[in-house]
C-alpha cells in the first residue's frame, strides 16, 4: 500500500492504495469521480483522458502514485461553477456527443489541444491530433466542428483579453 | 389530426436535454454504481471452442485471499436456474415466418447462465469467482482448475452448414436450424427461362462486433429483508431485461428492479440479456453480498453478441433493356453457438428486392450454429447484408453487359405512384421517393464533376473511385409500447419504456409531447430505464424508439386532452361543450377566462373534485403498432487510392435519407453520421478474425479490431427527406441505421470502380490496403509477363 496526495480539481486529496492502482481507478474508486471512463485495457480509447500539471494524460495508463504531487483536472473540474468550458458548451451546441461515455475524455482531450497547440487549428489537424480518442456514435463529424468551434471561441476570448 | 402549424419544437434542431450531465461527467453509467459491501465476479473463459466440460476443481481458487465462492453450470442445475428465454423468432405479423426444415418449430438451443455439459465457443464462461476485490478475483479465475474434452470445431458459416460438420448441438442432425424458403417458384422459374441475362454473385458478410465504448456491466444485489432483487445494468430496454432475469431465477418479475440508465453505446449489442446480469443476482442471494461484474475490453471482444456474418448468393435476371424480370437469393445466417436472435437472418428476408420493382424472386433461407460467439441485431440488422446484395449485384450487371450503372437503377426502382408497394417476398413499402432520393443525391454530391476530379487526383498519382448505393430497409420491432403522461403544476413527466444509449430520447420524446400538449419544451421531462418506475415498453432497436414513442404519445394526450377539458368544465363551471381547447390553453368561446395545463394540474387535487375527475392530471396509455415501415435513401463516397500503397482515403460522402418526420434535425443528422462509421467501419476495417487452424478468435483488442477513427473519416453531407409513412400520426419512419444500411455496398462500389483498370475486386470485405496493394501487385504482374511473352 501506498499513501499518495495530489491537487485534484483544486482540492487537495490523501488517499492510501495499493502500489499498482491506476490512476483512473483512483479517481473513479477512491475518489468517486465516475466522470472518468474506462473503456479498454490498452490505451486505445481515450475515455479516460484527463489534465496532469497541465497536460492530457491517459489516466488508465497511469500509477496514481506517479501522479503523487501533482495538479489533476478531470472532467468534473472543468467548468466553472455553473457556468460551462467552451468546450462543453460546444460539444452540447454542435451535438458532439450520443451515448457520452466517449465525452468526458473526448472534452478533455480537446481542451488540452485548443489550449496547447501553437499554430491555427484546422479539421485535418483536429483529426490527426485527436486519433488517440475513439468515438463509436457519432462518426467524429460534429466532435470536429464543436472542436474547431470552441477553438475559435477561445481564442478570440483570449486575443480580446 | 395533427396541427403542423402549432408545432413549436417538433422539426426544429434543438441541442439536447441529456448533454448536461454527461459534458460535466454527471452520467449514470452502470460502472458509476457501487453498493456498500459489494464484492466482484470475474468469469472463468473456456479456452477451446468446442470442449466438454468433464470437471471443474475450484479448490484452487478457493484457497486464494478474498475468494468468497466459485460457482458452475452444476450448481446452476442444482439451484434450477432456468435457461435464458431470449425468444429469438420475430414473430411481429409483419414478419417473415422462418422455420426448421419443413416447416418444423425452429430447434433453440438451451442458454444457461453457465453450462454444464460443453463450451461451444471460445470465451463461453464456465465458472464464476467471488472476491472482495475485483484483482482477487480475476487472479482466482485463473486458478479454477477445468478439465475439458475438446471437440472437433467449425466457426466459418458455410463450413458449419456442411451435413459432415462438427456439430454442436445433439438434438439437430446438423447444425442448420432454420431452413425456410420463399416466394413464387414456378414464376421466378419462368421469368429466369426467358431472360435475357442472368447474373450471380456469392459473398460472406462478415462477423464484426457492436464495439459500445462503455464495457457491459452489470450491479447485483439481493436484499433478504425485502426479497427483493436490484440490477444496475445498462442494456437495450430495462423491462425486457426484468422479465427475462426473472424467468431464469425462477422468480416472479414484481421481485425484480432493474435499473438502466446512462447506457454507453449499444448498437444492438445489448438487446439480448448477457449471463453475468444473471449471475451478479444469483451470486448475490448466495452471499448476501452486492455482486459487481465489469467486462474487460478483450472481453467484450470475445463474448459481446457479434454482428452480421451472413453467406448470400443471388442471381439477377434481366430482359434486353435492362428491365429487372425476378431474382433468386439465398441466405445463410451464422448465429452462433447458441441462438439468441434470428432478426438479421428475418430482417433481411424481407427486403431482398431493394428498393426495385422485381416482379417476382424466390429466397432460402437458412441459418446455422458454430463454433462462434452468437451473432445478434446488429445497426440495421440482416439491411446492410441485402442491400450489399442487390447493390453489388446491379453494379456487376451494369459492368458485365454494359449498361450506366445509375441507369439501370433507374429503370427498375419502384415508383411513387406504386405505393404502398408489395415486394416480390410480401413485404409492403410505405411510401417514398425513390428516383427523386438519386436525383437530390447526386445534386448533393456533385456527381456531374466526377470526371474532372477523377482527373484531378491522376495528376497526383491517386486513384478515384465513386460508389453509389440505393437503400430501403424496414423497421418493425417490438410492437408494444406504453406512456404515462402526468401534469404536475411545475412541469410535464412522461414515462416510457424505450431505452436511449445516446438516441436523445428525453430530448425528441420532450419536443413530440410539448407539441402535442401545447406546453413549452422546457417544461418537458421523460422517465426511462427503471423497471419500479416504467411499467412496460418495448426498448430501442429496430429504429422502433420515436415511432412507437410519437405514436403512443399522440394517443394519450388525445386521453389527457379529454381528461384536461372535464376538469376545465368543472373548475370555469361550464358545460363540457364550451370547453374549448387550443395552443395548451383550456378557454370558454367568448369569454375571457381561461386556464393552463399548469393551474388545472394544481387543482386536480382539490378536495370535493367529483369522483371521475379525482386521481390526478395524469393518463397511462398503450399502444400496439405492427405495421412496418420503410425508410429509404440514396449513398454516394469517393475515395482516393495510392496504388503504390493501398491505402484508401475516403474524400467524399454524401447521403440522402427519407426518415419521414424528422422530429429534430440535430439528432437525425447524427445518428446517420453514426450510422455511416459503422457501415464504413465494416467495409474497410473491421472484422472479428478467427483462426481457422485453432478456432481462437485474433481480434481481441481495439489494437487487432480496425475502427473508425478521426484520422480516418471525412466529414459528411447528409441530407434529410420527409416523405411522411401513413402509417403512424406524425408520419415517422426511422433515423437510427439509415447511415449503416448502404455503407458498406457503396464503399465496396467505390473501391471497385477505382481499381476497374486492375480488373475485377476478388476480395470480401474489409477492403484493407493490403487486399488492394495485393489486387493491383497481381494485375501488374500480369500485364509484364504479358508484355515479356
Amino acid at each position: 500500500m501506498a499513501m499518495v496526495s495530489m491537487t485534484v480539481n483544486g482540492a487537495p486529496v490523501s488517499r492510501e492504495v495499493e502500489d499498482n492502482t491506476l490512476l483512473a481507478y483512483f479517481l473513479r474508486e477512491s475518489l468517486g469521480l465516475t466522470g472518468t471512463h474506462i473503456g479498454c485495457d490498452t490505451t486505445q480509447c481515450g475515455c479516460c483522458v484527463v489534465h496532469v500539471d497541465g497536460r492530457s494524460v491517459k489516466s488508465c495508463t497511469m500509477l496514481a502514485a506517479q501522479a503523487n504531487g501533482c495538479a489533476v483536472t478531470t472532467i468534473e473540474g472543468l467548468a466553472a461553477g455553473d457556468k460551462l468550458h467552451p468546450v462543453q458548451e460546444a460539444f452540447h451546441k454542435y451535438h458532439a456527443l450520443q451515448c457520452g461515455f466517449c465525452t468526458p475524455g473526448m472534452i478533455m482531450a480537446a481542451t488540452n489541444l485548443i489550449e496547447t497547440y501553437k499554430g491555427d487549428l484546422t479539421e485535418e489537424i483536429v483529426r490527426e491530433e485527436m486519433e488517440g480518442n475513439l468515438c463509436r456514435c457519432t462518426g467524429y463529424h460534429n466532435i470536429v466542428k464543436a472542436i474547431l468551434a470552441a477553438a475559435d471561441d477561445m481564442r478570440q476570448t483570449r486575443s480580446a483579453a | 389530426m395533427l396541427n403542423e402549424r402549432a408545432f413549436k419544437a417538433v422539426g426544429r434542431p434543438l441541442p439536447r436535454k441529456e448533454d448536461l450531465r454527461l459534458v460535466t461527467g454527471k452520467g449514470r453509467f452502470t460502472d458509476d454504481f457501487s453498493l456498500p459491501g459489494q464484492v466482484w465476479a470475474a468469469m472463468v473463459r473456456s479456452p477451446h471452442p468446442h470442449a466438454r466440460i468433464v470437471a471443474i476443481d475450484p479448490e484452487p481458487a478457493i484457497a486464494m485471499p478474498g475468494v468468497l465462492g466459485v460457482y458452475t453450470g452444476a450448481d446452476c442445475e442444482r439451484d434450477g436456474l432456468k435457461s435464458i428465454p431470449h425468444n429469438p423468432v420475430p414473430s411481429t405479423n409483419f414478419d417473415v415466418k422462418l422455420t426448421g426444415r419443413n416447416g418444423t418449430k425452429v430447434f433453440i438451443g438451451s442458454h444457461m447462465l453457465l453450462p454444464a455439459d460443453k463450451a461451444r465457443h471460445v470465451g463461453e464462461a464456465v465458472a464464476m469467482v467471488v472476491a472482495e476485490t475485483r484483482d482477487q478475483a480475476l487472479a482466482a479465475a485463473e486458478a479454477v482448475d477445468v478439465t475439458y474434452d475438446v471437440l472437433p470445431w467449425v466457426a466459418d458459416t458455410a463450413a458449419a452448414a456442411e451435413p459432415d460438420a462438427p456439430r454442436l448441438w445433439d438434438e439437430l442432425p446438423d447444425n442448420i436450424l432454420v431452413d425456410s424458403s420463399f416466394g413464387d417458384v414456378e414464376a421466378t422459374d419462368a421469368a429466369f427461362a426467358r431472360a435475357a441475362h442472368v447474373v450471380t454473385m456469392r459473398t460472406h458478410i462478415g462477423r464484426v462486433t457492436g464495439v459500445p465504448l462503455e464495457p457491459r456491466a452489470a450491479l447485483g444485489h439481493y436484499d433478504g429483508a425485502t426479497g427483493r432483487y436490484t440490477l444496475y445494468a445498462g442494456s437495450g430496454g430495462a423491462v425486457r431485461q426484468k422479465r427475462e432475469v426473472a424467468e431464469v431465477l425462477g422468480e416472479a418479475p414484481e421481485n425484480l428492479r432493474v435499473l438502466s440508465f446512462d447506457v454507453g453505446g449499444n448498437f444492438g449489442t445489448r438487446n439480448r440479456l448477457y449471463v453475468e446480469s444473471g449471475l451478479v443476482l444469483w451470486a448475490s442471494r448466495k452471499l448476501s453480498r452486492p455482486v459487481k461484474f465489469r467486462a474487460e475490453r478483450s472481453e467484450a471482444f470475445l463474448t459481446d453478441y457479434q454482428g452480421r456474418d451472413l453467406v448470400t448468393e443471388v442471381s439477377l435476371a434481366i430482359d434486353r433493356d435492362g428491365k429487372f424480370l425476378a431474382m433468386r437469393a439465398s441466405n445463410l445466417s451464422n448465429v452462433g453457438s447458441r441462438c439468441v436472435s434470428l432478426s438479421p437472418l428475418s430482417k433481411g428476408s424481407g427486403l431482398i428486392t431493394g428498393s426495385y420493382d422485381i416482379p417476382c424472386a424466390t429466397l432460402r433461407s437458412r441459418a446455422v450454429y458454430s463454433n462462434t460467439m452468437p451473432t445478434q441485431a446488429y445497426r440495421s440488422s440482416g439491411r446492410p447484408e441485402v442491400t450489399f446484395a442487390i447493390e453489388r449485384l446491379i453494379d456487376k450487371a451494369a459492368r458485365e453487359l454494359g449498361f450506366d450503372r445509375l441507369e439501370l437503377r433507374r429503370r427498375n426502382l419502384v415508383r411513387p405512384q406504386q405505393m404502398p408497394y408489395v415486394n416480390a417476398v410480401g413485404s409492403t413499402y410505405d411510401s417514398g421517393e425513390y428516383e427523386a432520393n438519386m436525383d437530390r443525391l447526386l445534386a448533393l454530391a456533385d456527381w456531374q464533376d466526377v470526371e474532372a476530379r477523377r482527373a484531378e487526383a491522376k495528376a497526383r498519382g491517386k486513384i478515384l473511385g465513386v460508389g453509389f448505393a440505393n437503400y430501403v430497409e424496414s423497421s418493425i420491432g417490438t410492437p408494444k409500447e406504453r406512456a404515462d403522461v402526468i401534469v404536475r403544476p411545475d412541469g410535464v413527466e412522461v414515462v416510457i419504456g424505450t431505452q436511449p444509449a445516446g438516441q436523445g430520447h428525453e430530448t425528441s420524446f420532450a419536443q413530440v409531447t410539448a407539441d402535442l400538449l401545447g406546453v413549452p419544451f422546457d417544461n418537458v421531462t421523460i422517465t426511462l430505464g427503471d423497471t419500479d418506475v416504467v411499467s412496460a415498453g418495448g426498448g430501442t432497436h429496430s429504429g422502433r424508439s420515436m415511432r412507437h414513442a410519437s405514436t403512443v404519445l399522440a394517443l394519450a394526450s388525445e386521453d389527457l386532452i379529454a381528461k384536461g377539458r372535464a376538469l376545465a368544465a368543472h373548475c370555469l363551471d361550464v358545460p363540457l361543450d364550451d370547453v374549448v381547447f387550443e395552443d395548451g390553453v383550456f378557454g370558454v368561446a367568448d369569454r375571457n377566462t381561461f386556464l393552463t395545463w399548469f393551474d388545472l394540474a394544481s387543482r386536480a387535487g382539490d378536495k370535493g373534485l367529483p369522483e371521475q375527475l379525482r386521481g390526478g392530471l395524469k393518463v397511462r396509455r398503450d399502444s400496439e403498432m405492427h405495421t412496418p415501415v420503410f425508410p429509404n435513401g440514396a449513398c454516394c463516397c469517393e475515395i482516393e487510392i495510392d496504388p503504390e500503397t493501398g491505402g484508401l482515403d475516403i474524400v467524399r460522402y454524401a447521403t440522402v435519407d427519407d426518415v419521414g418526420r424528422c422530429i429534430n434535425p440535430l439528432i437525425v443528422h447524427g445518428q446517420t453520421h453514426g450510422g455511416i462509421a459503422q457501415g464504413v467501419g465494416q467495409a474497410l476495417w473491421e472484422q472479428c478474425v478467427i483462426d481457422p487452424g485453432s478456432g481462437q478468435p485474433t481480434s481481441g483488442s481495439l489494437m487487432d479490431y480496425g475502427m473508425p477513427r478521426f484520422d480516418n473519416m471525412p466529414s459528411f453531407k447528409t441530407q434529410i427527406v420527409e416523405v411522411l409513412s401513413p402509417t403512424n400520426p406524425f408520419g415517422v419512419k426511422a433515423g437510427g441505421e439509415g447511415g449503416t444500411t448502404p455503407a458498406p455496398a457503396v464503399i465496396m462500389s467505390a473501391v471497385e470502380d477505382a481499381l476497374s483498370e486492375f480488373g475485377p475486386v476478388d476480395f470480401e470485405m474489409p477492403a484493407t490496403a493490403l487486399k488492394i496493394w495485393s489486387l493491383i501487385q497481381r494485375s501488374r504482374g500480369r500485364s509484364r509477363s504479358s508484355g515479356a511473352a
